[in-house]
């Protein structure tokens, strides 16, 4: 099968005071009708990643695939779900779910009808009138998803959607969004620091390594649908990517432990250099930076 | 029209303060009432001479008589032009300043201080430079009203743009909305609330200014009216002037402002 959506070796530097490395190298490919979640260790650049994907970012290097053609910018195929909603307040329900389409200038009967549909299937039918301050957060994290899937998009990007919710809503919207792909066959790509969540919803698992991410694993995940977070495998699989993510925080705990190392050694051969000026200590300097 | 809607539209013009929404009810009236009486007892008792304070009823008696005169009307139409004027003038210089200071940071950091600088410096110490160069008259009022109306709109409407969340830079960005709905159905309507409290502030003191120029240079206008009544020793027409002001002030405040903010309630 080809990929729907695919990562061609993608990099990221950013240029905020000093040289970023955020990506590096970032490879694989999203199926049709497939549900992809990305994991990795926190501030590894797994939004960064999304964000590129969804074209609010462009790669320093390498490429992202949309059926094939290269895509630079946003694809009116593919929409996204954010995670603190990014609702305009001043919209009611209904006309926040219509805004895509009044961007793509669909007559205001049509896209209403549309818009009311995809609300019903959220289920929020009933609250068209109402502004987002009246609703709950999964309420609006609804309003969000009708919103992502009104303009009929073929991927579905969603950028730690569940995060800002509380437990027991998150819980009951993972169910309708795994629903809701199930019926519909849209492929999503999901950003999550929830393993469970991930392991979850997703066929497949992509683990990022700590900054600059680079794939660390591709976990396939075949348990049967709804899954049941207490199945051995489930926990299984949790307890693997939890060991590779901790393995992930150790190896950036330790390098910034071993970088102030250097930096109290270089400290201390400077201050060695002062008493004694006859030791030489350039070389040794150099070592250590 | 339903009773509902004239009632909703009634409240909306005039933000509830005659419908009572806001007070909860009419109490305000009973200390206004309370200060006319005293005023009334003041002048009719002889603790004040009537040269210096006339009897409430009487201004009263002269003030209903005024706003049946044409020319009376015309004087205070003639300061309200002046004051729109500048407020449009202000409006329309400052919005896209501001909305560049608000979202590019090289250019707040440019022209933010220099706005500041001329902000710290009292508005009427420019008057007379502009009487010189564009002499006493409507001209010299409508920059001064647009000068005294620049800054809180600049201040407020750069503050708003900064406010506005990333996230919803990006959902305009991922709907493929053109720069100019991005301006018109995101940015404006979420700078909406600061914008209004700028106008607001605006309207206020360019009412300040456009009174304090027309006494200062003798510009035709409900200002210089009342200059000219209380130095000839008229003083009724002198306060039946500043009730007009103050009706127009009030009005306008409530029903104009009272109705943009009435609608940001609704979600902000």
């Amino acid at each position: 099968m080809d990929n729907h959506v695919e990562l061609d070796n993608v990099s990221k530097f950013y240029d905020a005071g000093r040289r970023l490395h955020a990506l590096h190298e970032v490879s694989f490919g999203v199926g049709e009708g497939e549900f992809v979640s990305i994991v990795g260790p926190s501030g590894c650049g797994k939004s960064t990643l999304l964000k590129i994907i969804a074209g609010l970012d462009k790669p320093t290097s390498g490429q992202v695939k949309f059926r094939g053609g290269e895509i630079c910018g946003p694809h009116s195929k593919i929409s996204l779900v954010f995670q603190a909603f990014g609702l305009f307040p001043w919209r009611t329900v209904l006309q926040n779910v219509e805004y895509g389409l009044e961007m793509q200038r669909v007559p205001k009967g049509e896209r209403q009808k549309l818009a009311r549909d995809y609300l019903g299937l959220v289920g929020l039918a009933g609250y068209e009138q109402m502004y987002p301050k009246q609703l709950s957060g999964g309420m609006r994290q609804r309003v969000g998803i009708a919103r992502a899937l009104a303009v009929e998009p073929e991927v579905v990007l969603m950028d730690e959607a569940f995060s800002a919710i509380d437990e027991v809503t998150a819980e009951v919207l993972r169910d309708e969004v795994a629903e809701i792909h199930r019926q519909t066959g849209k492929t999503f790509v999901l950003v999550t620091h929830n393993l469970s969540e991930a392991i979850e919803l997703a066929d497949k698992v992509v683990v990022l390594s700590s900054r600059p991410a680079k794939v660390k694993k591709i976990m396939p995940i075949s348990l049967d649908r709804p899954r049941d977070r207490t199945h051995a495998l489930f926990v299984h699989m949790h307890r693997d990517i939890l060991h590779m993510l901790k393995e992930e925080l150790e190896n950036t705990f330790i390098r910034h432990k071993l970088k102030g190392i250097s930096e109290l050694q270089s400290l201390h051969d400077m201050e060695s250099a002062h008493a004694n000026p006859n030791k030489p200590v350039a070389e040794k300097a150099e070592v250590t930076t | 029209m339903s009773v509902e809607k004239q009632k909703a539209l009634t409240l909306s013009l005039t933000g509830g303060f005659f419908t009572g929404d806001r007070f909860g009810n009419y109490l305000w009236i009973f200390p206004l009432l309370l200060g006319f009486a005293v005023w009334e007892a003041v002048t009719r008792s002889g603790l004040v001479p009537s040269s210096r304070l006339p009897t409430f009823s009487s201004v009263l008696v002269v003030f209903f008589a005024s706003i049946q005169s044409e020319s009376f009307l015309l004087r205070i139409g003639h300061s309200f032009l002046n004051l729109i004027c500048g407020l449009v003038l202000a409006f329309s210089v400052a919005l896209p300043l501001a909305f560049a200071a608000g979202s590019r940071n090289k250019f707040d950091l440019t022209l933010t201080p220099i706005v500041m600088l001329f902000g710290a410096l009292p508005d009427l110490s420019f008057l007379p430079l502009l009487v010189l160069w564009f002499g006493a008259g409507n001209a010299a009022a409508v920059i001064m009203a647009s000068l005294a109306g620049f800054f809180p709109i600049y201040f407020t409407v750069r503050q708003g743009t900064k406010n506005i969340p990333r996230e919803l830079f990006d959902v305009t960005t991922i709907f493929k909305a053109d720069r100019f709905s991005t301006f018109t159905k995101m940015v404006l309507p979420a700078i909406s609330p600061h914008l209004f409290s700028g106008l607001r502030l605006a309207y206020d003191f360019a009412w300040e200014i456009i009174i304090a120029i027309e006494i200062a240079t003798r510009v035709a206008g409900i200002g210089n009216f009342i200059d000219g009544n209380v130095a000839s020793g008229s003083l009724q027409n002198g306060f039946a002037a500043i009730f007009a002001i103050a009706i127009v002030a009030i009005v306008v405040d409530r029903a104009f402002f009272g109705s943009l903010e009435s609608w940001t309630k609704k979600w902000a």
